[in-house]
């Protein structure tokens, strides 16, 4: 009797297991099937648009042709530039948070203060970057304040990354550091941010993925409807690529022949972020071998 | 060399030292009553305190090694034979002692040559000697065969120690005035035979050790299962 | 000649004390052992004597800690130059991802030499007194990672050696490896003790009776016994004492 109940049991539990099994197959398949939908979608609409032209031309005609050359230049300086902002700025209090306070209030509050500024929508980051840098600080529509506020925005993320990449860093090598005589401060240098390197880089590559795409900061802060020259200073104006895009696809002068391009640009941007990703992991990688060796 | 080698080495230094040194006793007794000399016998009796003190420092440092290293296998058995030896010897110094102090304390200046003679104590002695000299050479050569050897060598003294008796009792009528000299001969042909019962002990404690093969209360199959030297 | 000496030391982490009144001396170019059953407070000793234990948080200590009769706990004590001084083997070996050069290396770079030829013969010399030069010679410039357990270890106590110190601490140096290169650290122990002195926490008590000259016994927080090692082992004074040696408790 009690062996019939086991068989019972052993085949119920298979049952579920398999089950289960294939629910989350399903799932996975699920994701990975959307994103080649999207993927394919943008691909098979978009690429008709694609050239050497198209690359690297200014928009003519009411931007229903030429070529999107001022919105690429402008979402890669706006990239340039918000790093060099969020970068420092964020690496360098990741490293002070994580280093040299102590735990205790003074940490827990900048993180949850941190946690909330992650959390603020982005079209709100757009006001307060309106205005302040545009308004108050007088730089008006420009490169500037365009990057000061993308920076702002992806603050967060590198402090974050920053912080998780130092937790991770073991603490024995800091112990057997300053056992040797080591200041903090060359502890840091010389231990603890050469192991941290490559983690502290994912936060480079999350922060490029957001800021070529965020629209809403760059709504009034930056981005221009039709520019077609290049921007020649940092207090320019520039067009961009995902404000183009919506441009392109909701209030050009003639929709349906600018629609090619707006798929067009969206590839572009897709691509671009992927080069740059690319990019950014082989840095990762470069200095992942660097850990084991300098 | 590893730390605990060294420390074994040292012991086995120490206790070659010990057995040099029992040799001698054993050697001076023998010129002692043979010779009836009475300075060689002072000079066993002053040695003697030097073997005390030798049996003291190795006891002691065999229980040092194995309370701090823990010998385990060859080590083992190494410092636990040792300390075994190391009572042996002592013993048989005691006895050299023993044969000393007669020789000292008596009040004649000789004894009769045909007494030494007939109990061929010169001859005993002598055997005992070779058989401790052999001992200490198969220790040191860590030879087992060689340790074997001593068994029959003792035998020879168990033999001479039971004739001993009839001997002495022969003697005794020859010569009725010299019964105390003849009493104290017998007592020393017994002290002989335990010196090369000893002896045996230390053989059976090398082969022990050499071989990991227990010999004690075997009775006469003292030689069976001992590989040749490899 | 006492080379280290503590004197009625408390040691209490927030509310919790760690040391109760430690009163122990240690002799130059000597080993001395600490055993103890876990958290009796032997690694917190330890850590005393390079003052490791001041990056921990509320920590207080009273009661003096003398190295070279020196205080090392009094105002005006440069703890970097302490550290020079007291050099540290942890117990999971711990070399930092550079090269074996770089490693060994590290403490000079540090305290701000620069001399090419004078930190090479230092490397050289720090790696054959820990007895590893013969093993990493041809490849200083490998990552210090491609090596063993056993020789990122004997790699550790070269990067320690390289700045020169008079005391070496190990806190259970040996607990992360196999019993060959257990035996090869102890080997270097005995070396190194002719010319440094050493302070070695272990739980392994045949280890302790193994390498060392003295032995201290510690139990919660207290010293119980402190003697010499073989006494310890053969007839220790007091009954706590021959419990934990004897394996009967801790």
């Amino acid at each position: 009797m009690v062996l019939q109940l086991k068989k019972e049991y052993t085949e119920r539990k298979r049952r579920s297991q398999n089950l289960a099994f294939w629910l989350f197959r399903l799932m996975s398949m699920l994701v990975v099937g959307i994103l080649f939908v999207i993927l394919g979608f943008i691909i098979i609409k978009g690429f008709s648009v694609i050239s050497w032209g198209f690359l690297t031309k200014m928009p003519t005609e009411g931007m229903t042709s030429g070529g999107i050359f001022p919105a690429i230049i402008g979402t890669l300086c706006l990239i340039v530039g918000s790093m060099i902002f969020s970068f420092p700025v964020g690496v360098l209090s990741g490293i002070y948070i994580n280093e040299y306070l102590r735990n205790g209030y003074t940490v827990r509050f900048i993180r949850m203060m941190t946690n909330n500024l992650a959390g603020i929508p982005s079209i709100v980051f757009g006001l307060f970057g309106m205005s302040l840098f545009v308004n108050t600080m007088g730089f008006g529509d420009s490169l500037l304040a365009g990057s000061l506020t993308l920076g702002l925005l992806t603050l967060p993320v590198v402090i974050r990354t920053t912080e998780e990449a130092l937790l991770a860093v073991d603490d024995s090598f800091r112990q057997g550091s300053y056992a040797l005589g080591a200041s903090k401060l060359y502890t840091v240098r010389k231990v603890v941010l050469p192991i941290a390197y490559p983690n502290i880089i994912t936060g480079l590559i999350l922060s490029i993925g957001r800021v070529s795409g965020e629209t809403a900061p760059i709504l009034f802060t930056v981005a221009a409807y039709f520019l077609p020259k290049l921007p020649t200073s940092i207090f320019d104006q520039a067009m961009a690529l995902p404000y183009h895009l919506y441009v392109l696809a909701t209030s050009g002068t003639d929709i349906t022949k600018s629609r090619p391009m707006a798929y067009g640009t969206a590839l572009v941007l897709v691509l671009l972020v992927l080069v740059l990703n690319l990019a950014a992991n082989a840095l990762r990688r470069y200095f992942s071998k660097r850990v084991k060796m300098n | 060399m590893n730390h605990l080698e060294t420390e074994l080495s040292k012991l086995k230094q120490e206790l070659f030292e010990m057995w040099e040194l029992v040799l001698s006793q054993v050697r001076t007794a023998r010129e002692a009553i043979l010779n009836f000399d009475k300075g060689a016998a002072s000079e066993i009796l002053f040695k003697e305190k030097m073997v005390d003190v030798y049996e003291l420092r190795l006891d002691r440092d065999c229980e040092y090694i194995i309370a701090l290293y823990n010998p385990v296998a060859t080590d083992l058995r190494l410092t636990l034979a040792v300390l075994k030896i190391n009572t042996n010897l002592e013993r048989i110094a005691d006895f050299a002692k023993g044969i000393a102090k007669y020789v000292a304390k008596s009040p004649a200046d000789s004894i009769n040559p045909d007494l030494l003679t007939a109990t061929s104590l010169g001859d005993l002695l002598q055997n005992v000697y070779t058989m401790l000299a052999d001992a200490k050479k198969a220790f040191e050569m860590e030879n087992s065969r060689k340790a074997v050897s001593i068994f029959a060598k003792d035998d020879f003294l168990d033999e001479m120690h039971k004739r001993s008796t009839t001997i002495i009792a022969n003697y005794m009528h020859l010569h009725p005035d010299e019964f105390e000299e003849s009493l104290n001969v017998h007592s020393m042909i017994r002290k002989i035979e335990r010196m090369g019962d000893h002896t045996s002990n230390i053989a059976e404690e090398i082969v022990f050790y050499l071989e990991a093969k227990v010999l004690k209360h075997s009775g006469k199959n003292k030689t069976k299962g001992i590989p040749p030297k490899s | 000649m006492t080379k280290i000496e503590t004197k009625d030391v408390n040691l209490f982490y927030g509310e919790y004390q760690a040391l109760k009144n430690i009163s122990l001396s240690m002799e130059e170019n000597s080993v001395t052992a600490l055993i103890g059953p876990s958290g009796c407070g032997k690694s917190t000793y330890l850590r005393l004597f390079n003052r490791m234990n001041d990056l921990i948080e509320h920590v207080k200590i009273t009661g003096e800690v003398l190295i070279d009769n020196e205080d090392i706990y009094r105002k005006g004590i440069n703890v970097d130059e302490l550290r020079i001084k007291a050099g540290m083997v942890f117990q999971k070996p711990n070399p930092f991802p550079k090269s074996i050069f770089e490693n060994v290396a590290y403490g000079l770079r540090v305290n701000g030499y620069n001399d090419k030829s004078m930190i090479e013969e230092t490397v050289v010399k720090s790696l054959k007194q820990a007895a590893l030069w013969d093993e990493v010679s041809d490849k200083l410039n490998k990552s210090a990672f491609e090596l063993s357990g056993g020789q990122q270890q004997r790699l550790c106590i070269a990067r320690a050696l390289a700045n020169s110190p008079s005391i070496v601490l190990m806190d259970e140096p040996a607990s992360a490896l196999d019993p060959l290169s257990t035996a090869k650290i102890e080997e270097l122990i005995h070396e190194l003790k002719k010319n440094y002195t050493i302070i070695i926490v272990t739980h392994n008590m045949q280890q302790a009776s193994r390498v060392s000259d003295r032995t201290a016994f510690f139990y919660l927080g207290e010293l119980i016994e402190y003697d010499l090692t073989v006494n310890i082992f053969t007839s220790p004074k007091k009954t706590q004492t021959e419990n934990y040696v004897t394996g009967r408790f801790g």
